[in-house]
């Protein structure tokens, strides 16, 4: 599936990754491909990517981390939207 | 006519100035370059949330928007004018006090003003005669939209906190280098703007949907600010961009005209020279 994941400050990810967890106020999740279609309010935590491949921008290398295979992003809040195998988190 | 001495000293002054106001316009042609930049560089956040926002809020029929939606009766106002921290740059910030002392004197005569200043040069002209009650301009100093927010929810937390019925911010809007526009816009209560329903997918909530467009209409009032400082910020570099262009070009001509009358003192004086030869000369003969 596709993720975008877009601060005020400019776009951080664009690409295919496999599956995603963000830190959803009422705790943690992970969404597949073909997640049916949601609108949640995130909290303070790590959005973590998984994929093949991922690739970050030079530009906004220093914001993600590399643990055990997943790209880690911290967040203070924001809110992700699913839909049409589409993943947009707006990230602050 | 002036002599040769002071025409050169004046020449030199004139080329250094020229030099100074011409480094200047390069540095702001990077920086406003780069204020665009980030300007652009928000357009992705700022358009998902307005469409998140109002594709939530459409198929809400509630009264929407909460606390920052509130219509009270009009007692106390704050004024956020927005102002660079520097000088140099034409009649970019004058026209802003202009227009904020036009507002406390004509739409809120009988209102209690408060002003918030964003900007050194706003805070310098404004704290004289009105109530002031703080400045921020060091989020220019390192432009950030967690800085941004932070100033914006103060301003949000006042208004809940109804120590404020209105808020207005009075800014440039970049148009471009040469032009900028003054804007008056109301920042608070929330103007209610009807949305045409559009076609809604089945979305699974996390937590409610009313929940989350509490949440996000905050999140939509900060970009909103931060979008307003990065505008201005556009402004200030292309207004002294090109205020520094015409003071490049009017030393340029000053530096012309001056070159030219050294010219003409120095031809005088060295015609006045052979005329004392060839006159002592015919003497001698004589």
């Amino acid at each position: 599936m596709k993720a975008d994941i877009v601060s005020p400050e400019g776009t951080l990810f664009s690409g295919e990754i496999d599956s995603i967890v963000v830190p959803g106020v009422n705790g943690s999740f992970e969404m597949l491909n073909n997640h049916a279609p949601i609108i949640a309010i995130l909290g303070k935590g790590d959005v973590r990517l998984k994929g093949k491949g991922i690739l970050i921008d030079n530009e906004v290398k220093d914001k993600f981390t590399v643990k055990q295979g997943e790209v880690v992003l911290p967040i203070n809040s924001g809110t992700v939207e699913m839909k049409n195998n589409h993943v947009i988190v707006l990230a602050e | 006519m002036a002599n040769l001495k002071d025409i050169r000293t004046r020449i030199q002054s004139v080329g250094s100035t020229m030099q100074i106001t011409n480094a200047m316009k390069m540095v702001s042609a990077a920086k406003l370059k780069k204020a665009q930049e980030s300007i652009e560089k928000m357009r992705p956040y700022a358009e998902k949330l307005t469409e998140l926002l109002a594709g939530l809020s459409a198929n809400l029929d509630a009264e929407l928007g909460g606390d920052y939606a509130e219509q009270r009766e009009i007692n106390k106002v704050l004024l956020v004018p927005v102002t660079s921290n520097r000088g140099l740059c034409g009649a970019l910030n004058s026209n802003i006090i202009k227009q904020t002392l036009r507002l406390i004197e004509n739409d809120y005569k009988s209102q209690e003003v408060d002003i918030l200043t964003i900007g050194k040069k706003a805070y310098e002209q404004l704290s004289k005669k009105h109530k002031v009650v703080a400045n921020h301009g060091e989020i220019f100093d390192d432009l950030t939209y967690e800085n941004v927010a932070k100033v914006a929810q103060k301003i949000m937390d006042d208004f809940v906190e109804k120590k404020y019925d209105k808020v207005i911010l009075i800014y440039n809007s970049f148009k471009n280098a040469a032009t900028q526009i003054v804007k008056t816009e109301q920042f608070l209560p929330i103007m209610t703007e009807t949305t045409e329903s559009n076609v809604v997918l089945d979305y699974i909530y996390e937590p409610s949907q009313a929940e989350i467009v509490l949440e996000l209409i905050p999140k939509s009032l900060k970009t909103q600010f931060y979008k307003m400082i990065r505008d201005a910020w556009a402004s200030e570099h292309g207004a002294r961009m090109t205020s520094m262009h015409k003071a490049t070009d009017n030393a340029k001509e000053m530096k012309a005209e001056l070159t030219l009358q050294y010219n003409k003192a120095r031809q005088a004086v060295i015609t006045g020279e052979i005329l004392e030869i060839v006159s002592g000369a015919e003497a001698l003969k004589g």
